[in-house]
């Protein structure tokens, strides 16, 4: 039996997929949902500046939003482990779940890409730096669509737990 | 009357469709509702944090040039909405969550009305970065943040309060 099959025979994972409290898995999925909405949001927001939404808008503040982001990452790291080992036979062999974990960890490289290449520029950048961070921007984009769909056809590669009899409708 | 809406909504080649005529639409449709999720909260709720004093080194008049962005993020859920709605209208009808949600819904369109037509708007245009907004913007910017972030919550609940899917 390994790590991850023990944790998911614990008593609390027991309670998060069984327990039928608001609290457990419906309240944890609620907030991997808000965790979404703070590290995706606001990065589709500075990708959509670099790419000349708004031009009048300076980029350079924009980096107080990788707090946001940050906290939205750590809430949804906390949540989606949670929500991870109390399915962790049935997610582990979700092909979805793999790509959805790659998709999310090149987001994330991406994101300190940007910072180095955007935020941690004093000097006006010349139009070959410019360039690299409109696909830098695209490719966040495109990784964070990649990453949601992922995570939304999770629910129709593998069955999630917490409202058995609703198999395939929901997931996390 | 609920049921002949349902009936309306369903009896055509797009309930047929969202149902299960075209497979792949709902799970599509799911995409598309998350990553309009997405830019509705990264446009419109940056900019209620910027108005209710946080990240204030954000220029907030130009902020406000992120808004289309926001409200296409809206309509894209209100699309894919309407298509989950077709699919299977007799799943929502009956759901008082789902009524929750929709009521959240009319209540941010009036808390954005309300910003628009008080000139709270217009005010707030010619301001930059560390600007303090109107007590009445930061009462809407509370506002919609909170209706906004109801209306995931009541969506999210859908499947386990109500009695949908």
């Amino acid at each position: 039996m390994t790590l991850l099959t023990s944790l998911e025979q614990s008593a609390f994972c027991a309670w998060v997929r069984e327990s039928g409290s608001l609290f457990a898995y419906p309240g944890i999925l609620f907030l991997h949902t808000l965790g979404l909405a703070m590290l995706v949001g606001p990065n589709a927001a500075i990708d959509l500046r670099i790419l000349g939404v708004g031009p009048e808008l300076s980029l350079g503040p924009m980096r107080s939003l990788l707090r946001l982001m940050w906290t939205g990452f750590w809430i949804n790291a906390v949540t989606g482990s949670i929500l991870l080992v109390s399915d962790a036979s049935t997610k582990l062999a979700n092909p979805a779940f793999a790509v959805k974990m790659v998709l999310i960890a090149l987001a994330m490289i991406d994101v300190f890409l940007i910072k180095r290449f955007v935020f941690r520029t004093a000097a006006p950048e010349p139009q070959r730096a410019r360039s690299l961070v409109k696909v830098l921007a695209i490719v966040s984009l495109v990784l964070w669509t990649g990453a949601i769909t992922a995570g939304r056809l999770m629910a129709y590669f593998g069955q999630d737990s917490g409202a058995p009899e609703f198999i395939n409708k929901i997931g996390g | 009357m609920l049921l002949k809406i349902a009936n309306f909504a369903h009896d055509n080649w797009l309930g047929w469709a969202a149902n299960s005529g075209v497979p792949w639409l709902w799970p599509a449709c799911e995409t598309l509702h998350f990553i309009g999720l997405a830019l509705l909260m990264g446009c419109i709720g940056v900019y209620d944090l910027r108005m209710m004093g946080f990240l204030k080194g954000l220029e907030i008049g130009p902020l406000r040039k992120l808004m289309p962005w926001g409200i296409f993020g809206f309509v894209l859920n209100l699309v894919t909405g309407a298509i989950f709605f077709a699919g299977n209208p007799y799943q929502y009808i009956r759901n008082w969550v789902f009524g929750y949600k929709l009521l959240f819904i009319v209540l941010a369109g009036v808390n954005v009305i309300v910003y628009y037509t008080s000139g709270l708007d217009k005010q707030i245009a010619g301001l930059g970065a560390g600007a303090d907004v109107p007590r009445g913007a930061k009462l809407v910017a509370a506002a919609s943040l909170v209706l906004w972030i109801g209306v995931i919550f009541w969506g999210r609940m859908m499947p386990f309060l109500g009695n949908a899917f």
